[in-house]
């Protein structure tokens, strides 16, 4: 056990943790920020997605030692309000079901216009590759990032 | 069954932090007027609320069915909410806890809406009568001069109201009124009832406050990760705790025992490892050392059992539905159609993986868990921890996901045996790798469907044969295969005009943990009708649409002798109620043929599949769209949906099931499949059990609602069906190749 | 598993080899998951051959899963040993190191994860389609590897350093979880390249296979 620092969601975190501990039970267990979610524990599946230094990782994979020294942010920092543009698409188009994978779903997305404001089909299909939805919402997902992005949804 | 609605107890109230001073109903047996108003009930009664009106005005209603994305929290209360008149913005919605006096609280069968919505409306009319009630003496007219809306009562021709909150007072000290004298609004009234309705907790879905089973946590909890054997019915032979110990965090390994056949609710058993957070528990139980000794179920193997299942099918079984001389048919017919079909095991993979937190205490259990029957929850985990119900208590959270997972109460029953064994909360988590190996697994099947045809290509013979290993094999012992009520999924009820007809059960033992996943033995049997009927129409040389419409036959309510059995379980609605309504299948297999412009299928490359299901009440029809991509793989590119499910009450919610379902359906055809072998299965994660992702997805599912005032069907499950039918069915517009194993991957580049 | 093939010279070579030489087809069987020991090579007189047999020894490991599976012809890497595309789905990229929200780095640490399973080394990522190799011949493969326009600008002094010593190399005898590691080890490898160089960086024939 060592003690890593971490800033997260703008807040110096101060952590002793195994630095081998992945940053999802870090930010669950110890920090008890339960937004990010596990759902396969091999980087399968997204649920777990946060950004470190504006960049996404698979926390279930990425070691807290990692992010020493560096910024993370979860779906609790992703806006004070929520009211980032993907939020406010995601609750007017109903796009959650069980909601368990958005905060992954949210992340990626957040990133992907970060980079690309105008995304096309395939950069949304390629970008979100690793976020699955058991419950199906993939259309109404592509829907809310163009309508977040401020592109015709093209229903 | 229609309860009364009766007055809320005091004590019942304090324990929700509902105040007492306001009006609460809820559902119940009759109090006397006495009983109402005084501060002791009968302890017989076990009052519970529905909707609770406070002196400020907040108006909560309980939602008493579990949250797992079928939109039950965005639609249960806005039942209540409308008859009362409430305004949706001033209320809130409670979770309820696993109590009888909720009546049923299993949220499963695709039953939610259609259980309960006589009960709640009543609810909400009765809160609205007392208030207007309430309204009317304040100044001195009838209750028919004032009208309850808007979060007010208003007195008729005048501009005067009173809000809700000022009334209660009043109100709570009214007898509660008899249901003959609660007048239901006329459905013109009910604002909201069929609107696209907001998503409830789309904010907390959305900013991370969501809470679901793993989210909560208490003072002193361990979290637990048990070791499980990998094959059915196996059990620790030994184990050595040592190097699990020496991980630091680790604090206890608990041996978790065996079941006992029949396997109901217990737990798988094996090694559990608790520690002071996931992380440890899970390098302490990858530090274990176990031996296992399997048990007797290491012989199965999934693709030897396949050719079991088909043994069965080519042989005579016991028939459940009969119509005129199947045998004497054939013998004469000009032509025979006969096709076999097979459907692996599959899992329910919610992305939520089963868990839940016990905290047994003091000769108390609480409970915490995204579990879909609060109080098979609750009933075993008083078995498991020795206690009566009445100390135990379950909390519902939101569930990510169960399509039926989470109905089976094994995880609680896991959470609540590590607390008691040490004193402390214990959080049980299940990983990913645990749900895709010990879970209660859809069973696998095959089928055999032959037609007769007569000179002129009319069907004069159907015979269906079903065999399949049947989830009684979970709740009891020396069970040989699926029973009469088994076939009431898709073969007892399913629509035909052929005059000789007949559906045959064949054996088939269980060599795993079965359990029921959306939409069940509909799965299959929909998949191998629906495939069916499109061979059919080929071999008549028919246009798809026209040969299903031909055989369905024409709109009527299919009698008793018409479908040729002695009964329907129906889903446990009366036949009356829920006829096999031919007409509204036909509308919808018309209606979505229409908006798939079905006629063009062919130009252009538009290769289409049709299928069309009526499952839990509800009646839907699919059409596909398949194309090949670059890579020469086939893919769904469009889907069609029309769903008859009779009156809804959250349109949005109706068509996202619908959207959802296709995915789902798409899964289940295209890509995963629970292989075993040597009694253990083989897939453990999302690299082998693989579901469809993003790009994967069709570009456009349209969902088309037919407008109905007939009772409530089922949504969450009726999509699913028709599904993989549709695909096979385009696959073949698409290639002329026939998949009739699924998933298709097996046999097709997709 | 080594396979004897007839050596088909088809003109690449200079000089006519001599015909008393022993050739490829001599070699004696590599063992198992091994490369054959160097001094192996010795038997094989003609300057020109032995060089060719050393590439087709080193294009072993060049073609084993562990290596070649991030070295596509197209814009996906593999998995597993046949050929299975990646999963997740995930995209080369403008700079091969994935796309936005799916980098290489976002699930690929600098180490292999047991429990994860997910394999790691330093700087993960695709090899660039300049260095594809799946799909190619030995020949082909090492044309690639020679011409500093489609090797990354390295001399052939730079590849032996390369190959005997960089972290991502190394990984394919060290992949972690069950994977079979590529043939023999990265030192054992570093030297069979070093002596290809050192015997000329013959390419073989066209038809040349290990």
């Amino acid at each position: 056990m060592t003690t890593l620092k971490v800033r997260v969601n703008g807040e110096d975190k101060e952590l002793d943790v195994d630095p081998e501990m992945p940053l999802l039970w870090a930010l669950r267990d110890v920090l008890r920020l339960t937004g990010t979610k596990y759902g396969c524990g091999q980087a399968l599946c997204g649920a777990c997605s946060v950004h470190l230094d504006g960049q996404v990782v698979r926390a279930c994979v990425t070691p807290i030692r990692r992010a020493e020294g560096r910024s993370v942010t979860t779906i609790e920092g992703l806006s004070p309000d929520g009211g980032h543009p993907l939020q406010r698409a995601w609750v007017e188009m109903g796009v959650p079901q069980c909601g368990f994978c958005q905060s992954g779903q949210l992340m990626c997305a957040a990133a992907l216009l970060a980079k690309k404001p105008q995304p096309t089909d395939a950069d949304i299909d390629q970008s979100l590759a690793g976020n699955l939805c058991r419950c199906g919402t993939y259309t109404r997902i592509r829907a809310a990032v163009k309508k977040a992005a401020g592109l015709p949804d093209g229903k | 069954m229609s309860q009364p609605v009766t007055m809320t107890r005091r004590s019942f109230l304090e324990g929700l932090n509902l105040s007492v001073g306001g009006l609460a109903l809820g559902l119940g047996p009759t109090l006397t007027e006495a009983e109402a108003r005084s501060k002791v009930v009968p302890t017989v009664l076990k009052p519970n609320v529905f909707v609770h009106v406070a002196a400020d005005g907040v108006v909560t209603i309980v939602c008493a069915r579990s949250e797992m994305g079928q939109g039950v929290r965005s639609s249960l209360p806005v039942l209540i909410a409308d008859e009362l008149g409430a305004d949706m913005a001033r209320v809130r919605v409670l979770q309820a806890d696993g109590d009888k006096a909720y009546g049923d609280q299993n949220t499963d069968g695709s039953s939610s809406v259609r259980g309960v919505y006589d009960d709640l409306r009543r609810t909400g009319a009765t809160a609205r009568t007392m208030l207007v009630t309430a309204a009317a003496n304040r100044w001195k007219v009838k209750a028919v001069d004032c009208e309850a809306r808007d979060h007010a009562v208003f007195r008729r021709g005048t501009g005067e109201s009173i809000g809700f909150g000022e009334l209660v007072r009043d109100a709570a000290r009214l007898p509660v009124p008899r249901a003959e004298d609660v007048r239901l609004r006329p459905r013109a009234e009910l604002r909201n009832v069929g609107g696209d309705l907001p998503l409830l907790d789309g904010p907390a879905y959305v900013n991370g406050t969501a809470v679901f089973g793993a989210d909560i946590a208490l003072e002193g909890m361990l979290v637990a990760v048990v070791a499980r054997p990998a094959v059915v019915g196996g059990r620790v032979m030994r184990f050595d705790a040592t190097r699990a110990l020496a991980v630091p965090g680790v604090k206890h390994v608990v041996e978790v025992p065996a079941p006992k056949a029949p396997y109901l609710f217990q737990s798988w058993g094996g090694v559990a490892v608790l520690a002071e957070n996931t992380w440890a528990a899970m390098r302490g139980r990858a530090a274990l050392d176990i031996t296992w000794e399997d048990g007797g179920n290491e012989t199965y193997d999934s693709e030897a059992f396949r050719e079991t299942l088909l043994a069965s099918v080519r042989a005579p079984g016991e028939p459940f539905r009969q119509v005129g001389d199947v045998d004497a048919a054939f013998a004469r017919a000009a032509r025979v159609v006969e096709a076999e079909y097979c459907t692996p095991h599959l899992p329910h993979a919610p992305m939520e993986p089963p868990v839940a937190l016990a905290w047994v205490k003091d000769g108390a259990c609480e409970v915490w868990a995204p579990t879909q029957h609060p109080q098979a929850a609750r009933t075993e985990a008083a078995q498991v921890a020795g206690l009566p119900e009445s100390q135990v208590t379950v909390h519902v959270t939101l569930l990510g996901g169960g399509f039926g997972r989470k109905s089976k109460a094994d995880f609680v029953g896991e959470a609540v045996y590590l607390s008691k064994q040490v004193g402390a909360p214990v959080r049980v988590q299940w990983t990913r790798e645990d749900d895709i190996r010990h879970d209660y697994y859809h069973t696998t099947a095959a089928q055999r469907l032959r037609a007769a045809l007569d000179e002129q290509g009319r069907p004069t013979a159907w015979l269906h044969r079903t065999a399949f290993p049947s989830i009684r094999s979970t709740f009891s012992t020396d069970v040989k295969g699926p029973v009469f009520r088994d076939l009431n999924q898709g073969v007892l009820d399913l629509a035909l005009a052929i005059p000789n007809v007949r559906a045959e059960a064949c054996e088939a033992l269980a060599h795993v943990r079965i359990g029921w996943l959306r939409s069940v033995y509909n799965i299959f049997h929909a998949f191998s009708v629906g495939s069916f009927m499109d061979e059919l129409a080929h071999a008549r040389g028919m246009d798809p649409r026209d040969n299903l419409l031909d055989v369905v036959g024409p709109a009527r309510h299919m009698s008793l002798a018409e479908l040729g059995v002695p009964k329907l379980p129906n889903y446990e609605a009366p036949l009356e109620k829920h006829p096999v309504d031919v007409g509204r299948l036909r509308g919808v297999i018309e209606r979505v043929t229409e908006l798939s412009r079905w006629s063009e299928r062919g130009k252009d490359g538009r290769a289409l599949g049709l299928a069309a299901h009526r499952s839990f009440l509800s009646y839907v029809a699919v059409v596909v769209s398949m194309k090949k991509d670059e890579a020469g793989r086939a893919r769904v590119d469009e889907a069609w949906v029309v769903v008859d499910a009779g009156l809804v009450v959250n349109a949005d919610r109706v068509r996202a099931q619908m959207e959802g379902s296709v995915i789902f359906g798409m899964s289940l055809a295209l890509y995963g499949a629970i292989t075993m072998k040597d009694g253990a299965t083989q897939q453990s994660n999302f690299r082998d059990f693989r579901l469809v992702r993003m790009a994967e997805a069709p570009r456009r599912i349209h969902v088309d609602i037919v407008r109905s005032e007939e009772a409530p069907g089922g949504v969450g499950e009726p999509g699913v069906p028709p599904v993989a039918p549709a695909i096979a069915n385009a696959l073949f517009a698409l290639t002329g190749t026939r998949a009739r194993d699924l998933p298709i991957i097996r046999s097709h580049r997709v | 598993m080594a396979s004897l093939l007839v050596l088909v010279s088809t003109g690449a070579c200079r000089r006519q080899p001599s015909s008393e030489s022993p050739r490829w087809e001599t070699l004696p069987q590599a063992e198992a998951g091994q490369l054959r020991p160097l001094d192996a090579f010795e038997r094989i007189e003609d300057r020109g051959l032995r060089s060719q047999a050393l590439f087709l020894e080193a294009s072993r490991v060049f073609f084993h899963p562990r290596c070649a599976n991030c070295h596509p012809d197209g814009d996906s890497p593999f998995q597993d040993s046949g050929g299975q595309p990646h999963s997740p789905p995930v995209t080369r990229g403008p700079e091969d190191r994935g796309v936005v929200g799916m980098e290489c780095a976002g699930c690929h640490q600098d180490h292999n994860l047991e429990l994860a399973r997910v394999p790691g080394a330093p700087n993960w990522h695709l090899a660039p389609r300049t260095m594809a190799w799946v799909g190619k011949t030995p020949r082909q493969v090492c044309e690639q590897l020679k011409d500093p326009a489609r090797n990354g600008g390295k001399t052939l002094a730079q590849l032996v350093e390369h190959n005997a010593h960089d972290e991502l190399v190394g990984w394919g005898w060290n992949p972690g979880a069950g994977r079979e590691p590529a043939p023999g080890t990265q030192a054992h490898f570093g030297r069979i390249v070093a002596a290809w160089v050192a015997t000329g960086a013959e390419c073989p024939g066209e038809e040349a296979r290990p």
